[in-house]
């Protein structure tokens, strides 16, 4: 098998699953309990956060955990009951809550970047959040969230000099960044923040909200009080534990990785035939998206399945319910050029040569197609 | 080079169009495979699977080297099948929304559409057979599907090509396996999904205003039970009848059988007699009724249902004479006539 999706989802490393296993059986209790074995649990799991919080430069009260990044994104839009921008290739678990809001997009330039001048554009005192992720899950594009901050502080600063006290927050979904990027909350100028660990080798279903002092945030559900009453529901002890140590691990593999898939890229492109690259710039490494004009990547995807190579035409919950990427249409590519759009996600489970297999089997997938109508 | 005749073939994804699909490719046709797009609604707590259909659909042509296409005939399946099916329920009957289906959709307009676009044959994963240019049922007896399909034009059955009609069941999942083509996740094909899963009841809930009734027993007029809208039953129905007075309160066990349904004044009827005289019946009247030749047919074999026993019967134009008591059909559903293997047509209940 060779794995070149590692954007929808990665293997749980044995490190971090052997971190996790205690916690299923063994110390299974409930943190609220009185016990001392109980407050053990309890002990843990917030010695679990605070390396989550640290490793973004945030205190551990600072992170509400959640089931996934879904919910994080969500539980953002509730520190609003103003506007809201967000931009126009936001995952759709942030779209659709912001369409909720009655949201406004922000439009990008060929390349998936944030227009700031549109940005300024779209600003009017009622808006209250704007969503931008910090990696865009399917072209890779890292978007200059600290240009973007400077920008909201300036609005800040003018709607305070004219007595208006409506405040404006900057949300930012990093599901996709951690594994390559040096995540600091501070220096980004975000106010809310969302973390998966899903995409850093951690378990499914596990995410955190970081949620800065300065946000009033109500909770999307209800309860025992947990996560300081903002994420009701018995903790999830094991997948945050989980996450912890996904994240220690992909701290320390940061610049390794970096140069990793930086030689990945600079084989696959060299060794591919006949494509375009579309994710030409500010990209993460990591993320090769390809155009075959002309050719229907999805029959790529079922050729290169075939010879247990996985690759995906976008966003695996866009592909799977039939819609055409709404991040491709944005930096302005044709219906056609979209459907010849096949994106490879390098990660973890890949090797050198692996890649230059993977190289062999796509030129092969691409050559069948082009001669079935030669 | 002789040319080879062009076929567009309907692929569901699942195993009996896939195989259909293989077998037109290895008997040397230029094969197209299409898939239909007739449904894509989600109801409430149900998702239409429609998306890893088309998905499955696609991955088998792309294995067998074929082009594929979508055909969207959501519109027009919602003109011609859907608001049929909510007419006759509204009219207190029980349609049959795959012979709908078949005849409008599958067997006219796709039909048409593949014609247009340069089509000798179309072809399709149904069980049954063309022989000598007529109708006739499958070899594999437990699988036929001429039931399903005896309304549809003479015209569409000229081009049409059924590739496992030859076959049984088992052997073409064997054939896809051999090929790499069997899903082994998959379940059979419903058809059509909303009916499928949802179930027609969810489904009608979706679309019609109905209201909380009484249920009667039909021999004393006593009030037995409630139901949720008369619509909803079907003659000769035992399950899911809320008697005892409290709606929500299911007795399942007791054997009260729907007989008659009052629609104008929202009565459902029950009895406990089995030999109630509106179960038993030894004839039907027909209506829309579709002769697939000219000939006239007076000794005529009759199917009731879907794979239900052949019953001998007299018909005369209109209305269907049987030598003894059979179990009524709910109204709505299609009498299907044959002549051996032959399907001669039919129509439908009163």
């Amino acid at each position: 098998m060779i794995y070149l999706d590692h954007a929808a989802a990665t293997p749980i490393s044995s490190r971090v699953f052997d971190a996790m296993k205690p916690y299923f059986s063994e110390d299974f209790f409930n943190p609220s309990a009185a016990y001392l074995p109980a407050k053990k649990v309890a002990s843990d799991y917030e010695a679990a956060k605070r390396v989550i919080a640290h490793a973004i430069g945030a205190k551990y009260s600072d992170l509400v955990m959640t089931a996934g990044a879904t919910e994080a994104n969500n539980l953002a839009f509730n520190a609003t009951d103003g506007k809201v921008l967000y931009l126009i290739t936001e995952h759709d678990s942030v779209r659709k809550v912001a369409e909720q809001h009655g949201g406004a997009p922000i439009n990008v330039d060929k390349n998936g970047r944030i227009l700031l001048d549109d940005l300024k554009s779209k600003m009017t005192d009622e808006i209250m959040l704007i969503s931008v992720a910090l990696v865009n899950n399917e072209l890779g594009t890292i978007q200059p969230l600290s240009e973007i901050a400077a920008y909201i502080r300036e609005v800040r600063l003018d709607r305070l000099s004219r007595g208006i006290k409506q405040p404006l927050y900057l949300h930012s979904d990093a599901s996709q960044a951690l594994n390559l990027l040096n995540v600091n909350v501070a220096r980004l100028g975000v106010d809310l923040l969302t973390l998966n660990a899903a995409k850093i080798y951690g378990p499914k279903a596990v995410g955190a909200l970081y949620v800065s002092r300065d946000v009033k945030l109500s909770p999307l559900s209800v309860g025992g009080g947990q996560e300081m009453g903002l994420r009701s529901g018995t903790e999830n002890v094991p997948g945050v534990i989980g996450f912890a140590k996904a994240v220690e691990e992909t701290c320390k593999h940061l610049n390794g990785n970096r140069k990793k898939y930086a030689k990945f890229k600079q084989i696959i492109l060299s060794e591919l035939k006949d494509y375009e690259l579309i994710n030409k710039k500010h990209s993460l490494d990591s993320f090769v998206v390809l155009c075959y004009n002309g050719i229907d990547a999805e029959r790529l995807v079922f050729l290169l399945e075939d010879k247990g190579v996985y690759v995906s035409t976008g966003a695996a919950c866009a592909a799977s319910k039939g819609e055409k990427s709404h991040v491709l249409a944005a930096i302005g590519l044709s219906d056609s050029e979209i459907a010849g759009s096949l994106r490879l996600t390098f990660g973890e489970t890949n090797s050198e040569e692996q890649i230059h297999e993977a190289a062999k089997f796509i030129n092969e997938a691409v050559e069948t197609e082009r001669s079935r109508h030669a | 080079m002789p040319k080879h005749p062009k076929v567009f073939v309907g692929m569901s994804g699942g195993v009996d169009s896939s195989v259909s699909a293989l077998l037109l490719k290895q008997q040397g046709y230029e094969v197209t495979g299409v898939y239909m797009k007739n449904w894509s609604k989600d109801l409430p707590g149900m998702k239409c699977p429609w998306a890893e259909d088309l998905a499955d659909a696609k991955r088998i042509a792309v294995k067998l080297g074929i082009d594929f296409e979508v055909w969207d005939f959501e519109k027009e399946y919602f003109e011609k099948v859907v608001e049929y099916i909510l007419s006759e329920f509204e009219a207190g009957n029980t349609p049959n929304p795959d012979i709908m289906c078949n005849q409008e959709i599958k067997f006219k307009l796709f039909f048409e559409r593949a014609m247009e676009n340069g089509a000798d044959f179309i072809a399709t994963g149904h069980y049954a057979r063309i022989i000598d240019n007529e109708l006739a049922r499958a070899v594999d007896e437990k699988k036929d599907q001429t039931y399903f399909l005896y309304r549809i034009s003479n015209e569409a059955l000229m081009h049409t090509i059924f590739p496992v009609g030859k076959m049984i069941k088992s052997d073409v999942k064997k054939l896809a396996k051999e090929n790499g083509l069997h899903n082994a996740y998959k379940k059979e094909s419903m058809g059509v999904c909303f009916v499928g899963e949802v179930g027609m009841k969810d489904f009608l809930k979706e679309y019609i205003d109905t209201k909380p009734g009484e249920i009667r027993e039909i021999e004393t007029e006593r009030v037995v039970g409630h139901h949720e809208g008369a619509i909803f039953y079907t003659i000769g129905q035992r399950h899911g009848l809320y008697i005892s007075g409290n709606t929500g309160e299911l007795n399942v066990g007791l054997p009260y059988y729907v007989v008659k349904k009052d629609l104008e004044n929202n009565i459902v009827y029950v009895s406990r007699n089995l030999n109630d005289q509106n179960i038993w019946v030894d004839e039907l009247k027909l209506r829309d009724i579709f002769l697939r030749d000219s000939k006239t047919h007076s000794n005529v074999q009759v199917r009731l249902r879907h794979l239900a026993p052949l019953i001998p019967a007299t018909f005369d134009g209109e209305k269907l004479y049987f030598n003894q008591k059979i179990k009524r059909v709910a109204a709505g559903q299609s009498a299907v006539f044959y002549d051996g293997e032959k399907c001669l047509g039919g129509g439908v209940v009163i």
